[in-house]
C-alpha cells in the first residue's frame, strides 16, 4: 500500500511538472490559434455587424453566397497558380544552393549569409523595394530591358504575368530558409557513401541524384508541406505591391488577400471567415493527400 | 524508423491548422496589440504629465488626437499649442496613415481604446454613429457659445448627424477640386493656358495636342480609384449621379453618367493618357511631377505634395475645372472631414473643448491662414490662397460657386470598391462603358437595398 502510494506521489509530481513546463506554449497555442480559430467557424456562419456587436445568425448564408461567387473561386485558382510557381522553385533552388554550398568552396559563409538575407528582411520592406523593380514606368528592369533594346513588359500589371512576378519575390524571399533546412538534411548523409561512390568512379552529378536526393527526401517532405502551406496563405506581398485599381489584381489575388478585402476592408467579418474556412479545407485536403503520397517517395534510411 | 516522421508529419497538420486560424486573426490581433500598446504608452505619458500637471495645479492628462495626413500635423501642431495655451489642456497628435487608419480605429472602437479626439470621414460615420462609438455632441454644442454650426455648409453638418437626431461631430475643412497644367508643356506645344471658358472639348483638344507619339509625354492623366478629383466631376457636369438624393439608388444608368465615362474612357483608348497599366502603377501626381503628364485634376488635399515639389514649382500652375459646354455646369465633387470624440473617452469635457476650439471661428481662420487645408467655416477662407503664392490657389476657392457632395451613404466603401473593380474593364476597353455601367448598376443597387 505505502509503495504504491510513493510511486503515484511521484507520477503526480511529474505530471504536474510537465504540464507546468508546457503551460507557456500551450497558452500561446490556446490564446493565439486555437480559440481564433473556434471563433473564426462561429462567425462564419452570422452576418457580422460592426465593432464585434450586432452579429445576426444566418446559418449556412455565408457559404451559399461563396459557392455562387466567382471571384472567390478565381482567387482559390490564383492561389494555386502562385503556389505551383512558388512551391517548385523555391525548392528545386534552394536545393541546388544547399548542396553547392555544403561543399568546400570559398567564401561559403559569406554566400550562405547573402542567400539568408531576404529571409531577415521585413516582408513589407522587400514588396516595396520589388515593387519599385517592376514598376513599368520607371522600374530598373525595365530600364534595363530598354536600355539593351528590349520592349518594356508590365511586370505587376500584366494578368497573365503578374502573379509570376508575386512568386519570384516569393522564391527570392523563401530560398534561404529552405536551404537552411536542407543544410541539416545533408550534414544527415554519412560521408563514406559519397566517398564509396567516389572510388566506384561516380561525378558529381550522379551522387547528387544517387546519393542526395534520395537521403534527402525526408527533408524534402517536410519542407514541401510547409512550403505548400506558406503558399496557400500567400497575402502580403500582393498587398503591398498592388494597387486597388491594378487591372491584374482579380487575376493575382489570394484567398487571404480576399479574406483581407471583406473582413477589414469592407466589415464583412462573416464572410471573409467563411472564405477562410474554405482555405483551411483545401490545405487540410492537400496535407492529408501529400501525407498518403509519401510512401511513394520518401526514403526514410 | 518509419515512425520518425509521423510525428513531424502530424505535426504539420496542426501547424495548417494552427497557421490558418493565426492568418484568420492575425490582422485584427496585431492592430489590436498595436492599439493597445499605443494606449499603453499614451496612459503612462497620459499619468506622467498628469502628475506634472496637478503639481503645477492645472487641468489634468493629455488627449490622444488621431489623424490620417502627415502633412498636416505641422499646422495642426500650431493651433493646438495655442488651444492649450488658452485651456491648459495638453494635446498629442498621432499619425496614421489612411490604409491603416480605419483598421486602427476599428480595432480602438472594438477593443474599447479608441483615441480621445479623431478625424471622422463621410466613409465610415455611419458605422461608427449606428454602433454609438462617438461622444454625442448635440446637447453641448446647443450649450455652446462659440461653435456657429449654421457658418459650416450644411451638406457637411448633415454628413456627421445621424437620422436627424445626434450631431457626431464638428466640421473641420473642406476640399475641392481643381485642374493642375504644365506651363512648360503648354508654351511648347503652343496652346493657351486653361481659362475660365475652358470647356472638357478644349480639354480634349489640349490633352490631344499635348500628347507626342512616341510616349515621352501625355496630354492628361486620371486616376480611377480617386473618383472624388477625377472623374466624378464631369459625371455630374454633364447631368449624371453616381447616388440618388435620397442615397436609395445608383446613377450608372444615367445618360449623363454614361456620357461622362464614355468620354473620359474614349481619351484614354485613343492614347491622350498613358495607358491604364501605367497610371494603376502609378499615381497621377507622381506621373505629373515627373513631366509624363500635362495635366491631372486633383483635390486642394494634394496641395503641400504638389506646390513643395520643384519640378512642379517651375513648370505647372493651377486652373479651375473645364466646365460641359451643352449645361454649363462646372461641379467640383466635395468633402469635409469632421472632429469627432469617442464615447467612452476618459475625458469628454476636455475633448469637447478641443472639438469646440477647433471648430470656432478663430482656430478655422488659423487652419485656413496656415495653408493647412480649405476650413469649413464660412468666410475665413480669404488667406488660405497666400499660402503658396507661385501658385493660383483661387481657382479651388472658385470651385466653391458649385458644390456637389462627395457620393456616401452607410457601405460607401463596399460599393465605392465594387465601382473602382467593375470599371477597371471599361478604362481598358474590354467591355463597353455601357455594359459596365449596368452591371455597376445592378450590384450597387443590390448593395444600398440592404443598408
Amino acid at each position: 500500500m505505502n509503495r504504491e502510494k510513493t510511486v503515484s506521489r511521484r507520477e503526480k509530481s511529474e505530471f504536474l511538472w510537465g504540464w507546468l513546463f508546457l503551460l507557456p506554449t500551450m497558452t500561446g497555442l490556446i490564446i493565439l490559434n486555437i480559440i481564433p480559430i473556434f471563433q473564426t467557424i462561429y462567425q462564419s456562419f452570422f452576418k457580422t455587424g460592426a465593432f464585434g456587436k450586432g452579429n445576426v445568425f444566418i446559418g449556412l448564408g455565408n457559404y451559399s453566397k461563396l459557392l455562387q461567387d466567382g471571384t472567390v473561386w478565381q482567387a482559390l485558382w490564383n492561389t494555386f497558380k502562385y503556389a505551383l510557381v512558388e512551391v517548385p522553385f523555391s525548392i528545386a533552388i534552394a536545393l541546388v544552393l544547399a548542396v553547392i554550398l555544403n561543399g568546400k568552396i570559398k567564401g561559403r559563409s559569406i554566400w550562405r549569409t547573402i542567400y539568408f538575407l531576404p529571409m531577415v528582411a521585413a516582408p513589407a520592406a522587400v514588396a516595396m523595394v520589388w515593387r519599385w523593380l517592376y514598376n513599368s514606368e520607371f522600374g530598373l528592369i525595365n530600364h534595363l530591358l530598354n536600355r539593351i533594346g528590349l520592349s518594356s513588359v508590365n511586370w505587376i500589371s500584366d494578368p497573365g504575368i503578374a502573379y509570376i512576378s508575386v512568386a519570384i519575390v516569393g522564391i527570392w524571399s523563401v530560398i534561404g530558409y529552405n536551404m537552411v533546412l536542407f543544410f541539416a538534411g545533408l550534414q544527415e548523409i554519412p560521408r563514406d557513401y559519397y566517398e564509396a561512390a567516389e572510388i566506384d568512379g561516380a561525378g558529381g552529378v550522379k551522387q547528387f541524384f544517387y546519393i542526395t536526393l534520395p537521403l534527402i527526401s525526408p527533408t524534402m517532405f517536410f519542407v514541401t508541406v510547409t512550403r505548400v502551406i506558406g503558399a496557400m496563405q500567400v497575402f502580403d506581398s500582393i498587398y503591398m505591391m498592388m494597387e486597388k485599381s491594378n487591372p491584374a489584381l482579380v487575376k493575382t489575388q489570394s484567398l487571404v488577400y480576399l479574406f483581407y478585402k471583406y473582413s477589414f476592408v469592407e466589415g464583412n467579418k462573416g464572410y471573409g471567415s467563411a472564405i477562410v474556412m474554405l482555405l483551411l479545407l483545401v490545405i487540410l485536403l492537400i496535407t492529408v493527400i501529400q501525407l498518403l503520397c509519401q510512401k511513394k517517395w520518401v526514403n526514410y534510411n | 524508423m518509419k515512425r520518425r516522421w509521423g510525428l513531424p508529419a502530424a505535426m504539420a497538420v496542426i501547424a495548417a491548422t494552427a497557421l490558418i486560424g493565426c492568418t484568420g486573426q492575425q490582422n485584427s490581433g496585431q492592430a489590436t496589440t498595436a492599439g493597445t500598446q499605443e494606449t499603453k504608452q499614451e496612459s503612462k505619458q497620459e499619468s506622467s504629465a498628469a502628475e506634472t500637471e496637478k503639481e503645477k495645479g492645472g487641468s489634468s492628462g493629455t488627449l490622444t488626437v488621431a489623424i490620417w495626413d502627415k502633412n498636416q500635423e505641422p499646422g495642426l501642431t500650431k493651433i493646438m499649442a495655442d488651444f492649450t495655451k488658452e485651456t491648459g489642456i495638453k494635446t498629442q497628435i498621432q499619425v496614421t496613415p489612411w490604409d491603416q487608419y480605419w483598421t486602427m480605429l476599428e480595432a480602438g472602437a472594438t477593443g474599447g481604446s479608441l483615441p480621445d479626439v479623431f478625424w471622422m470621414h463621410s466613409n465610415e460615420i455611419a458605422r461608427y454613429s449606428e454602433y454609438e462609438m462617438l461622444l454625442d455632441l448635440t446637447d453641448r454644442i446647443k450649450a455652446s457659445k462659440t461653435l456657429e454650426m449654421d457658418k459650416f455648409p450644411k451638406e457637411i453638418v448633415n454628413i456627421y448627424n445621424w437620422q436627424g437626431t445626434k450631431q457626431y461631430a464638428v466640421p473641420k475643412d473642406i476640399d475641392t477640386i481643381a485642374l493642375w497644367y504644365n506651363k512648360t508643356m503648354f508654351d511648347a506645344a503652343g496652346i493657351s493656358y486653361p481659362s475660365k471658358d475652358w470647356t472638357w472639348d478644349d480639354f480634349a483638344d489640349a490633352a490631344k495636342k499635348l500628347t507626342k507619339a512616341d510616349g515621352s509625354q501625355y496630354g492628361f492623366a486620371i486616376n480611377p480609384t480617386n473618383d472624388q478629383a477625377g472623374w466624378c466631376n464631369p459625371v455630374y457636369d454633364m447631368g449624371g449621379y453616381v447616388i440618388s438624393e435620397d442615397k436609395k439608388s445608383s446613377g450608372f444608368t444615367q445618360p449623363g453618367t454614361i456620357k461622362a465615362l464614355t468620354f473620359l474612357t474614349d481619351l484614354m483608348k485613343e492614347g491622350y493618357a498613358p495607358p491604364y497599366e501605367v497610371i494603376a502603377e502609378n499615381k497621377e501626381e507622381a506621373l505629373f511631377e515627373a513631366g509624363k503628364v500635362a495635366m491631372i485634376t486633383q483635390g486642394s488635399w494634394m496641395l503641400s505634395e504638389l506646390c513643395n515639389n520643384d519640378y512642379v514649382k517651375a513648370n505647372c500652375d493651377i486652373a479651375v475645372l473645364p466646365k460641359d459646354k451643352t449645361t454649363g455646369r462646372r461641379a467640383s465633387i466635395y468633402n469635409g472631414l469632421g472632429w469627432a470624440a469617442s464615447a467612452n473617452t476618459s475625458m469628454p469635457e476636455e475633448a469637447w473643448k478641443l472639438i469646440e476650439y477647433m471648430g470656432s471661428k478663430e482656430a478655422q481662420q488659423k487652419q485656413s491662414d496656415l495653408g493647412i487645408v480649405i476650413s469649413a467655416y464660412q468666410g475665413t477662407t480669404a488667406n488660405w490662397v497666400k499660402a503658396y503664392p507661385s501658385f493660383n490657389l483661387q481657382a479651388y476657392l472658385d470651385m466653391m460657386d458649385d458644390l456637389v457632395i462627395r457620393p456616401y451613404s452607410k457601405s460607401t466603401v463596399a460599393w465605392t470598391n465594387m465601382i473602382h473593380e467593375k470599371l477597371i474593364d471599361a478604362w481598358t476597353g474590354k467591355k463597353s462603358v455601357e455594359d459596365v455601367c449596368k452591371d455597376i448598376d445592378k450590384e450597387m443597387n443590390a448593395m444600398l437595398a440592404e443598408e
